[in-house]
């Protein structure tokens, strides 16, 4: 194995890497509102790619299709805040964790019964034709995903530090009773933070569903290695997600190539066991999962 | 101002109010005092609406507002100083001062420029909350906290102010230092509700005042009464 084969292995291991990144950074988003997490992202980024699908096989061009396929997302997020959180956080119960798997268990079969069982490839106008660049080949395919990513994430922090409705989160993340004093609704703070947390996971699926086709599988899978990241970020560093998820990317990326592909899992749960032993509250932040 | 009738309020199943009435006129500062548990924050908590009254009545400059939720009385006009200070810890002094004008604020941009009217007159009140303006708030010291809060409601500009226990466990000089702006805000023509364990102090500033037991406003009487009422001052206020 050569070095240029290494550097090359790290490379896309790292752009995937990148997805699971802004999978987990829809756990931090409405975390920052509400302390409560969606257990069931992964179906949202699965259910979001195949509704994309179907709007490029209905003719959509790519470029509606990625904003509709986002605007679907969110409002995905915001019936899963409507219909599994809403009650549980106002009466200061745990519930949500409960309710929030359920509801991903019924996308998935829904989605099963929609569009079936198959993986299925998703057709996008960015080409797969490596250019070479630095020594590696990378695909626009793969640079796309790191672009989307980035520029989402960028937004969004833009939001929350520059805008004062961005500081009203943070508020309402601070003293919920306190931000209301202040004329926040604090239940609209949560609604629009599962509404981009939503609009963030179907943005992931749109952008990694080209590379690795879309089925009923790809939800479980995302949600393992998101979860890992956000573990060992900590759920309150959106920088912290980057790093760890390209790291975490690459390390698969390399573990497959060197051990084998059977062991690609591995490094995502190792890094979640060795968080959880030895510094639970993440690597990057100060908050952490309850009752997980 | 602010007119409370009849208020009935408690947790679950446990009624803590039960039937407060209460008024404070347009510039008047209005004391309300009573034994720890008496009902004093649950009080302000009903008024503006972090708890839902189970019946009675609170208007607010003419209109009714029981039954609302907390940001919609806020939006209103009323401003809740709550027990405990409760300034948004990992965010800065300034943008905690912010967010008390957020009703009146643009939500994206161009906020700071509408704000800096409100900002400099809080600065020109609490000097210290300039100097410390990028610091975050959770690391002030807490008599900085409680002017930080008093400042966040002020920054509202709103019809009448709830202090619950602006004092509370401060160093007695800066307890001074409190009731010195509240002396200040009263003689600004604020309309003030407030909540205080230091009685006499209260008394001093007040223009009327009420006596609260186990959720019943006990007697209404001019400041002057109260104050040359031994028993009372004895039984409840130290
Ligand atoms: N969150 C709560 N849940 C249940 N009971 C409560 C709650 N908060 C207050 N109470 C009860 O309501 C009663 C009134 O409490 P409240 O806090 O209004 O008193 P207070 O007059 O403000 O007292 P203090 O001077 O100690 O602040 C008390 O008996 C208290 O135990
Ligand atoms: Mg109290």
């Amino acid at each position: 194995m050569t070095a240029a084969v290494l550097a090359q292995v790290v490379v896309s291991g790292a752009l995937m890497g990148l997805v699971y990144a802004l999978v987990a950074y829809g756990f931090q988003l409405t975390y920052a509102t509400s302390k409560s997490i969606n257990f069931g992202q992964g179906e949202l980024v699965m259910v979001s790619a195949f509704v994309s699908l179907s709007l490029v096989n209905a003719g959509l061009p790519y470029g509606l299709v990625l904003p509709a396929g986002m605007l679907f997302g969110a409002l995905l997020g915001l019936f899963v805040e409507r219909a599994g959180v809403r009650l549980a956080l106002e009466q200061k119960s745990e519930g949500w964790i409960l309710m929030t798997i359920i509801l991903g268990l019924f996308f998935l079969s829904a989605a099963e019964n929609v569009w079936g069982r198959d993986d299925r490839p998703f057709p996008t106008p960015i080409s797969s034709d490596p250019i070479h660049l630095l020594g590696v080949d990378i695909t626009p395919l793969e640079i796309s995903v790191a672009v989307g990513v980035f520029a989402v994430m960028g937004l969004v922090e833009l939001f929350k530090r520059v805008t004062l409705l961005g500081k009203a989160f943070e508020a309402v993340s601070a003293d919920r009773d306190a931000a209301e004093l202040m004329g926040i609704s604090a239940r609209r703070a949560i609604m629009l933070s599962y509404g981009l947390s939503g609009m963030v996971a179907a943005l992931a699926g749109i952008l990694v569903s080209p590379i690795t086709t879309v089925g009923p599988t790809m939800s479980s899978t995302l949600i393992l290695k998101a979860f890992s990241v956000a573990v060992v970020a900590g759920l309150d560093s959106g920088f912290g997600v980057v790093v760890v998820g390209i790291l975490l990317g690459a390390l698969e990326a390399v573990t497959s190539l060197t051990v084998g592909s059977g062991w690609r899992e591995a490094p995502g749960l190792v890094l979640l066991i060795l968080a959880l032993a030895v510094r639970p509250t993440g690597v990057f932040g100060k908050a952490t999962i309850r009752k997980v | 101002m602010l007119r409370v009738e009849g208020l009935h309020a408690g947790y679950g199943a446990s009624e803590v109010l039960q039937g407060v009435t209460l008024e404070v006129g347009a510039g008047q500062l209005v004391a309300l005092i009573g034994a720890n548990g008496a009902g004093k924050t649950t009080t302000m908590r009903a008024i503006s609406g972090l708890l839902k009254p189970a019946r009675g009545r609170v208007i607010l400059d003419g209109r009714e507002v029981q039954g609302l939720e907390a940001f919609q009385i806020a939006r209103l006009g009323l401003a809740h100083s709550p027990e405990g200070r409760k300034v948004f810890g990992p965010l800065s002094v300034e943008d905690n001062l912010l967010l008390g004008a957020f009703r009146r604020l643009p939500a994206f941009f161009g906020y700071r420029r509408h704000a800096a009217a409100g900002l400099e007159r809080v600065y020109g009140l609490f000097p210290k909350l300039k100097d410390r303006r990028t610091q975050a708030a959770g690391t002030l010291s807490g008599g900085e906290q409680q002017m930080l809060a008093i400042g966040r409601a002020l920054m509202a500009d709103p019809k009448v102010i709830l202090l619950d226990e602006p004092s509370m466990g401060l160093a007695p000089i800066i307890v001074q230092e409190v009731f010195a702006t509240i002396r200040r805000l009263k003689e600004a023509g604020t309309t003030l509700l407030l909540v205080e364990q230091f009685a006499s102090s209260a008394l001093a500033v007040a223009d009327r005042a009420y006596v609260m037991e186990r959720g019943r406003i006990l007697r209404e009487k001019s400041t002057d009464d109260l104050r040359h009422d031994e028993g009372l001052l004895q039984a409840y206020l130290g």
